[in-house]
């Protein structure tokens, strides 16, 4: 069995998970569901060993299974050599075939052996002499799948494994879920679609902001149990135009910022979701940065936005998260935008440094500029939206109050 | 800084060590290879500081041209041509030829995302056979005895020993410091070449500043070749190019892509090349020591670099 006692982890000053006690019997299936960064991912890499929690105990039978959510395959090696990278009889298991003289080897020219039973667990995987790199994302998943279960695992944790898979790869992967169990393993299931986890699950666990706040329920009471709704337009000023636009990360959301900074008009804001790939260049120096679009000197706005920095010649790169948000922030605002286009511009700040954030850009609004707020955090979206949008799977719900949005956004974000 | 003076004392050191296991005195074999004239040290300096100069300025902008060598011989070939309409024409011929040369990568790179280390280089094959078979054929001497040109028509006018090239490539680092550093231009480049994506989302032009620094690295490497025709070799043959385009890699990773660091960097390659041609005359060592140094100051400069952004 599984016993976690008291689990806590934090990353700087975010408690991903906080107090954490579980049991889980051989013969389980759980679901553990959660918005994203609710800590459901960061507990189990602890339970895998992956990562040393801060506190707590841990029980867990072993060999451990792990198919993560995204793929650690090599795409340059076949099927057959990718499980045997990780068969812990080597080459052996797969019969002999891709081990010849030694070397891996995967003829390229006839098709090598289907790999079904015994070593896959139930998995067809036609044609085990394809190039990883030549696979669907669906023949990808299953194949981190059969790499999980060619260990024989007694536990196995799938992170949201069904987010690339068609309903009937998905039925597929939950035969082998209920095959692995009724062998006596404990399968763990981390998802935030509750249909799906209501259909397979034999237990269902909620997570929210690192703690267990829920065991069981309906879909409505799970969903609600995600997220949190506090008071919803209660900290809201009367400004115009704050539409924010909710949704589990992974629904388009890259694709639809794009979308709004080049179909907008006038002068454009940007902040970008993917802050070291596109945010401030670390090499350059705070000043520098903000000359690359604003002409306000760097003095005024490191003061104005209370920059914590040594002064304008400090490279942004050595700049705390929350400062590099704030010289970002300075930056995009200070060019007097009328559209902004602001992604998870809160994410991974502390309390201070985000209200800070949400001032600014509800300044902003006010100030006549229309504000497009692209958030994974339902909270936010409530604490600033004016009006709300759900977005799942590319696709934008229509424009809701926060007063239906409080009732309705939960089950729109989840696919209900 | 530090690792500048770092690279520069282990490629010394190696080479004086190298010369004492040959039994030949350290001291003395240092003391020739610095001591080289001062004039032909300038000499060489001009050249390096240009090819050093259009290594510096691509690099800043992330884009890799390796392609001085071609670009050199481009300018060259203008130069030579043009030089009928006088000295400036000859000169400006070689910029914007040189410019030219290197801005067919840039294009083949916007057009067909072919990586420009590789057309840089290719380019420099065609530029050194192109030249070859000028040399050989259209613009060969009116002798025909060697596979050369005869003697142009106009000259850098000379400053003492040193022809007047030298004020025209200390400028030319002058005025790249200035774009560089000190016009937002040049901070809209240097942004490209440290994170393109951040450099677009804050509204910077990439691509524009690709070619734009392209077309500048060309320039140089082009105006370093129609000086060393004007002013030195006042021919061209063969191997007129004499790999000025490839040490400008070290001169500029030396310099840490500094274009006033370029300079030090240039008199200090300049020197080696003189000295190394006397150290060959005097106590019979190959000059190929010179390349070796560049080459040890070369990897030095890159064990000890700041990582590279993952």
């Amino acid at each position: 069995m599984l016993r976690l006692a008291n689990i806590s982890k934090s990353f700087g000053s975010t408690r991903a998970v906080d107090d954490v006690s579980l049991e889980m019997q051989p013969g389980e299936i759980v679901g553990l569901v959660g918005e994203n960064g609710a800590g459901k991912t960061t507990l189990m890499r602890i339970v895998a060993g992956e990562l040393q929690p801060d506190g707590g105990t841990i029980e867990a039978p072993a060999p451990i299974g792990f198919v993560h959510q995204h793929f650690v395959l090599v795409n340059a090696f076949t099927i057959a050599e990718n499980l045997a990278l990780v068969t812990p009889s080597g080459a052996r298991g797969l019969g002999g075939w891709a081990a010849r003289n030694g070397r891996l080897v995967a003829p390229p020219t006839r098709p090598g052996p289907s790999l079904t039973l015994g070593v896959t667990g139930g998995i067809e995987l036609p044609d085990s002499s394809r190039l990883v790199a030549d696979l669907s994302v669906g023949e990808k998943s299953k194949l981190e799948l059969a790499k999980a279960i060619s260990r024989k695992p007694s536990l196995l944790i799938l992170d949201e494994p069904t987010s690339v898979l068609t309903p009937t790869e998905a039925a597929e992967l939950f035969a082998v879920m209920r095959r692995l169990a009724a062998s006596g393993a404990i399968v763990v299931f981390i998802s935030h679609k509750i249909p799906e986890v209501l259909e397979i699950a034999t237990r269902v666990v909620v997570m929210r902001g690192g703690r267990i706040v829920a065991e069981g329920g309906t879909a409505e009471e799970l969903a609600n149990a995600m997220v949190e709704i506090r008071g919803a337009s209660s900290e809201r000023r009367a400004a115009g135009g704050i539409t924010a636009i909710v949704g589990v990360a992974g629904n388009g959301q890259a694709e639809l910022a794009a979308k709004l900074r080049r179909e907008a008009t006038g002068i454009v804001a940007a902040i970008p979701e993917d802050r070291t790939r596109d945010g401030l260049i670390a090499e350059m120096t705070i000043a520098e940065n903000l000359a690359l679009r604003t002409k306000v000197p760097a003095e005024q706005l490191i003061a104005e936005y209370n920059i914590k920095a040594s002064g304008p010649k400090q490279k942004a790169g050595s700049l705390s998260g929350g400062n590099q948000q704030k010289v970002l922030l300075a930056r995009e605002l200070s060019i007097e935008p009328n559209v902004i286009v602001a992604s998870e511009p809160t994410r991974g700040l502390d309390a201070e440094a985000t209200r800070f954030v949400h001032d600014r850009l509800r300044d902003a609004a006010a100030r006549g500029a229309q504000v497009f707020l692209i958030t994974s955090d339902l909270d936010e979206a409530f604490a600033l939206g004016d009006a709300i949008q759900v977005i799942y799977r590319g696709r934008l719900s229509e424009k809701l109050t926060p007063e239906e949005a409080a009732a309705k956004a939960p089950q729109l974000m989840a696919g209900l | 800084m530090t690792r500048a003076v770092v690279a520069v004392v282990a490629a010394l050191a190696l080479v004086a060590l190298t010369g004492w296991l040959f039994g030949h005195s350290p001291v003395d074999l240092l003391s020739i290879l610095l001591g080289g004239s001062l004039d032909e040290t300038i000499l060489k300096a001009i050249p390096l500081l240009l090819t050093g100069l259009t290594i510096a300025i691509a690099f800043r902008a992330g884009v890799w041209n390796i392609g001085g060598e071609g670009q050199f011989i481009a300018g060259a070939l203008a130069a030579f041509a043009a030089a009928r309409f006088g000295l400036v024409a000859a000169l400006i011929a070689s910029v914007v030829a040189g410019a030219a040369w290197a801005s067919i990568a840039s294009l083949l790179r916007w057009w067909r995302n072919a990586p420009e280390v590789l057309t840089t280089i290719l380019l420099n094959f065609i530029a050194i056979n192109l030249l070859g078979w000028c040399v050989n054929g259209p613009l060969q001497e009116a002798s025909a005895r060697y596979p050369q040109t005869d003697a142009v028509s106009v000259a850098l006018p000379q400053l003492g020993e040193v022809h007047a090239g030298v004020v025209l490539a200390v400028a030319a680092a002058i005025a790249m410091w200035w774009l560089l550093y000190h016009t937002s231009e040049g901070l809209r480049l240097r942004a490209t070449g440290f994170n393109p994506s951040a450099a677009k989302f804050a509204g910077v032009h990439v691509e524009a500043q690709v070619f734009r620094a392209m077309a500048i690295s060309g320039g140089c490497a082009g105006l370093a070749g129609g000086i060393e025709l004007l002013g030195v070799t006042h021919r061209l043959f063969e191997r007129f190019a004499a790999g000025y385009g490839y040490s400008g890699i070290a001169v500029a990773l030396l310099a840490q892509l500094h274009p006033l660091g370029t300079v030090v960097s240039a008199f200090f390659f300049g020197a080696l090349a003189t000295g190394a041609g006397e150290l060959q005359r005097s106590a019979n060592i190959s000059a190929t020591v010179a390349t070796l140094i560049q080459a040890v100051v070369i990897f030095t400069m890159i064990l000890f670099g700041r990582r590279a952004r993952a």
